[in-house]
């Protein structure tokens, strides 16, 4: 494969990355965050698995079997343990406002700067070695995959001139990246969206990647699991592979053990595995997916490892790095796209590492190195300037950028010395080291800082004397007898046999000595200590977090208290000068007229200032220059990191504010359209009281004026007194119907109506209908025709309510046909169903009032006395219960053989068919 | 399924987190490191992945089953 493709393609996805990077910030900007997922956050933990876990565990598993596993078992372990420890760190670090394992340390133990530093510098050591590791893998596979340097020493390509080469390349691709989505601006809680997606779907693109290597070796190379560990088993020297003597014999385990400790170890310390499982979570409640969501990928990830290492040794026996087996199998197989894919995968292992890791070291060296020795040494350039952030950047992204270099110098000078597993677990013990403190002062109230930084200080010489300077060694920087004899000859010094120490794996070896010396001195010396208030108010902040207690939900915890040390100091005089340097001289003494420049300054005039300067500086550089005016040493970095923190709370909170305005407004929408609502619904009530009561009313009133006359005049003769009590009759007759549709339609909006749904013959139950109606159109002088077809198909009804229904329609046909006009009431056989049409030659309903004549009080405007003829309720029941009986109901122009002179109207309504058995069934 | 309160699925986690501890550890490991084959898998492979598997779906159950 030519280099133009591949470079090509890595260049085509490190720009898709950018993209997605992009695309999440712009949509956390705009609110709607893609990383508040508990996938995604379990996607991103997985930056643990490096190029070291994409290349490397094959080459573990070549020499050792299944002694790659520990690495992965480690972590699982860890995570198991997460509702417990990690959730405790998570509100820890949410509450205190960390921005890296070394605040993290430090604000445990006392706010101690020199803790913080000492953290920063150890992980910095210890991880360059790893992101030298990250670029020798992406520029080796790179070689294998254009053919350049298909060699057993993994050596680069032949003849590549210093920063030209591929590794640079990456390096400069990888320290923009980090630039870009890691360091543009300073976050209030360190919070970088874009980052984690990129990291995420990182993830994914690897674990995707080795599925399909695994599944072509096994499945495309070989005849499936059973052929393929059966060819291996024929080669003595790697059925040796199957047993547990590789990984697990007597030597062997002291590694299995010390590696499982210190990979879930690092799981923790690792300054990429705390910035992506702390600082970057959003949510504590993420941590219960990912408790098994991220050791599946780890299984996942690594359960084609051994297939495809037994295979490439099958294959290629001596030929080629096991390390590149990943890359090389594909090749050999011919299918240069998978080979592809497999690149694809071990640079985004590599990406996702570097880039987060830069970015985690690089805050740890500004906040805790960078920001302290300025503070130190050049006080007064950091007070001086108006808003410190663009530095605080500007020494963020050089030191990602020398990160970056030093990784790149390690890879040129060193690279091929060493295994690629080695270096990482190099690292892995390097930040080890930090476990003690951070364990132990999460539970142990009594640690102090000498403790926790003897423990650390002494942990990491040991570690460097027994890991790092025996790695220099075999890179020949040092002399090969420094491992072999001792330093200058002192066997008593042999690095990877200390004190004489001998049997035991140079790693369990290191493990071992660095975890006495670290544990050791951080517990002895934390017994003989007595830490001042400070520090014991922290260690008790940090012991007493409840794992248990109620869970954030957002980044935004209220900003600590500000330490009043400097104000006590300030006189008026200070104030004047601070003022005076940014507002002018008169403005200075204007504001503090007439008090004594001797005077102390008191809080009333100290706020006054800070109200003047921040006017002009904003509030928290006002703070600033305020206190650098005072007192210059008195800012320490704490201070100011603090007071950084409070401004970009306040940006935090601004963002907030604007969320939840946007959301008010949404609401306030919501509220006036339900009152509005409300309003004609209240409007529709009084009509329909006051039409009901008129309806009441006009019977009531015949009623009684007939009963009168009744009562009072005796003589009435017998016709008229039977006339009157007609009357009465008819008219209670009617109060009864208007009283009763009151009572359904109130019923059947409480569902309380009792429903008889069975299989009816539409036919007979419409012919109900017209006989009930029949008396009143032959009293109105109105033709009724009736076309309702013998063996129409039955239906699903209840019989009582299709009456009712279309009674309903009729008595209104009846009611609005003029005398002498017609009606026709028909049924006809649709699909699924059978429909009813009533057509009168009335008036009609104008198509305005179409969908309206439906609504509960509505009526179908005047009719021709001026006076609404119902109560307008009949429609709106029958609607209700057409609807319930799973039908339609509507209004549409009459029919042309009705239609000659008069609108008319057609009202239809339709009823589903019944099901072949016509069961009966009863139902509410 | 209910969730369990999370008090007690932390006990379950950390229950779990001990026996996979035990389990995990080369004594218990070597046990199926003495050859032969699942399904054509050799032993331990298939071994140490299924208890892999294992602990994770019982880490999955311990946060659903009441």
């Amino acid at each position: 494969m030519g280099w133009g493709p591949v470079l090509g393609a890595a260049l085509a996805y490190l720009t898709a990355l950018f993209a997605v990077a992009h695309w999440a910030d712009r949509r956390q900007a705009a609110g709607r965050s893609v990383i508040a997922s508990p996938t995604v956050y379990a996607l991103s933990l997985a930056v643990y698995c490096t190029t070291w876990t994409f290349y490397g565990s094959v080459g573990r598993a070549a020499t050792q079997g299944i002694g790659f596993l520990p690495v992965y078992l480690g972590p699982t372990l860890l995570m198991l343990l997460a509702p417990l420890l990690l959730r405790k760190i998570l509100r820890i670090a949410k509450e205190q406002r960390t921005t890296s394992i070394a605040d993290f340390l430090a604000s445990r133990y006392g706010r101690s700067p020199l803790l913080g530093g000492l953290v920063a510098v150890t992980a910095t050591v210890g991880v360059v070695p790893y992101i030298a590791l990250q670029l020798k893998a992406v520029a080796v596979s790179f070689d294998v995959l254009t053919g350049g340097g298909l060699s057993a020493d993994g050596g680069l390509g032949a003849g590549a001139l210093p920063f030209l080469d591929h590794g640079f390349l990456i390096a400069a691709v990888m320290a923009l990246f980090a630039i870009v989505f890691g360091a543009r601006q300073l976050d209030a809680a360190e919070h970088h969206p874009g980052m984690v997606a990129a990291i995420a779907l990182e993830s994914l693109v690897k674990l995707v990647a080795f599925l399909a290597v695994g599944v072509f070796v096994v499945w495309g190379l070989f005849d499936g699991p059973g052929p393929l560990f059966a060819a291996a088993a024929a080669h003595p020297d790697l059925a040796r592979l199957f047993d547990g003597e590789a990984a697990l014999g007597s030597t062997a385990a002291g590694v299995w053990v010390a590696t499982t400790l210190l990979s879930a170890a690092a799981m923790l310390c690792l300054p990429r595995q705390f910035q992506v499982m702390v600082i970057e979570a959003v949510d504590e409640r993420h941590l219960d997916r990912a408790v098994w969501l991220f050791p599946l990928y780890l299984l996942l990830i690594n359960l084609f490892v051994l297939p495809v290492t037994l295979a490439g040794l099958a294959t290629f026996g001596g030929r080629t790095d096991p390390d590149l087996f990943v890359v090389a199998l594909p090749l050999e197989g011919g299918v240069a796209w998978l080979a592809l894919l497999a690149f694809l995968g071990g640079l985004s292992a590599a990406a996702g590492m570097i880039v987060v890791e830069s970015v985690a070291l690089s805050t740890m060296l500004c906040n805790e190195l960078a920001v302290p020795l300025l503070l130190r040494f050049r006080p007064a350039a950091l007070a001086r300037s108006a808003d410190p952030a663009p530095l605080l950047l500007a020494i963020r992204r050089g030191a990602i950028v020398a990160i970056l270099l030093l990784g790149y110098a390690y890879f040129r000078l060193a690279g091929s010395a060493y295994a690629l597993v080695s270096i990482g677990l190099i690292s892995f013990a390097a930040v080890a080291q930090f476990a003690p403190a951070l364990v132990g002062g999460l539970y142990w109230r009594g640690a102090t800082r000498r403790g926790a930084i003897g423990g650390v200080a002494a942990g990491t010489l040991v570690w460097a004397y027994t890991l790092l300077l025996p790695s220099f060694a075999r890179s020949d920087w040092l002399p090969a007898s420094f491992i072999a004899d001792g330093p200058w000859g002192v066997t008593v010094l042999r690095p990877y046999a200390l004190l004489g120490l001998e049997g035991l794996d140079p790693l369990a070896h290191a493990l071992f000595w660095s975890a006495l010396a670290n544990i050791g001195a951080y517990v002895a010396l934390s017994l003989f200590d007595s830490p001042d208030g400070a520090e014991r108010g922290q260690a008790a902040a940090f012991v007493g977090m409840s794992a248990a207690a109620a869970p954030f939900t957002d980044t935004a915890a209220p900003p600590p208290a500000a330490s009043a040390d400097w104000r006590g100091a300030a006189s008026v005089g200070d104030l004047v000068r601070a003022v005076a340097r940014f507002l002018g001289p008169q403005r200075a003494e204007q504001a503090f007229a007439g008090a004594d420049p001797q005077e102390p300054a008191g809080p009333e005039r100290l706020r006054a200032a800070e109200r003047l300067l921040a006017g002009v500086l904003g509030g928290a550089s006002a703070r600033v220059a305020l206190a650098s005016a005072v007192s210059a040493e008195a800012v320490d970095a704490a201070e100011l990191l603090r007071m950084l923190d409070e401004t970009s709370d306040v940006i935090a909170h601004s963002r907030q504010l604007e969320q939840k305005t946007a959301d008010l407004e949404r609401a306030t929408d919501a509220l006036r359209a339900a009152n509005e609502r409300l309003t004609e619904l209240d409007r529709l009530k009084d009509d329909f009281l006051s039409t009901v009561t008129h309806e009441l009313r006009t019977p009531l009133t015949s009623i009684r004026a007939l009963s009168e006359i009744l009562h009072d005049d005796p003589g009435l003769d017998t016709a008229q007194r039977q006339e009157f009590l007609a009357v009465i009759i008819k008219e209670s007759e009617r109060l009864t119907r208007l009283i009763n549709q009151v009572l359904d339609m109130a019923k059947i909006e409480a569902g309380a109506l009792d429903w008889r749904i069975e299989a009816i013959d539409p036919a007979d139950t419409l012919a109900q209908a017209v006989a009930a109606t029949e008396a009143l159109f032959r009293e109105r002088g109105i033709d009724l025709s009736v076309d309702l077809p013998r063996h129409l198909p039955r239906v699903r009804a209840d019989a009582d309510r299709v009456i009712q229904v279309a009674v309903n329609l009729l008595s209104n046909a009846a009611k609005f046909s003029p005398r002498g006009g017609r009606t026709r009431i028909s049924a006809r056989p649709i699909d699924g169903g059978v429909r009813v049409t009533v057509a009168d030659s009335g008036p009609g309903v104008a198509r305005k009032d179409r969908k309206l004549v439906f609504d509960r009080f509505r009526q179908s405007g005047d009719t021709l006395t001026g006076k609404p003829a119902g109560t307008g309720l009949g429609l709106a029941i029958a609607k209700r219960i057409v609807e319930h009986l799973g039908g339609r109901i509507g209004v549409e122009d009459a029919p042309a053989a009705i239609e000659e002179e008069t609108a008319g109207a057609t009202f239809w309504f339709t009823l589903p068919l019944a099901a072949d058995s016509a069961e009966t069934e009863a139902t509410r | 399924m209910t969730a369990p309160s999370p008090g007690r699925r932390g006990e379950r986690l950390a229950a779990l987190f001990l026996l996979a501890a035990v389990l995990f550890n080369p004594p218990l490991l070597r046990l199926f490191g003495t050859g032969g084959t699942l399904l054509g898998v050799p032993a331990l492979y298939a071994w140490v992945f299924g208890l892999w598997a294992a602990v994770i779906a019982l880490a999955a159950l311990a946060g659903r089953m009441k």
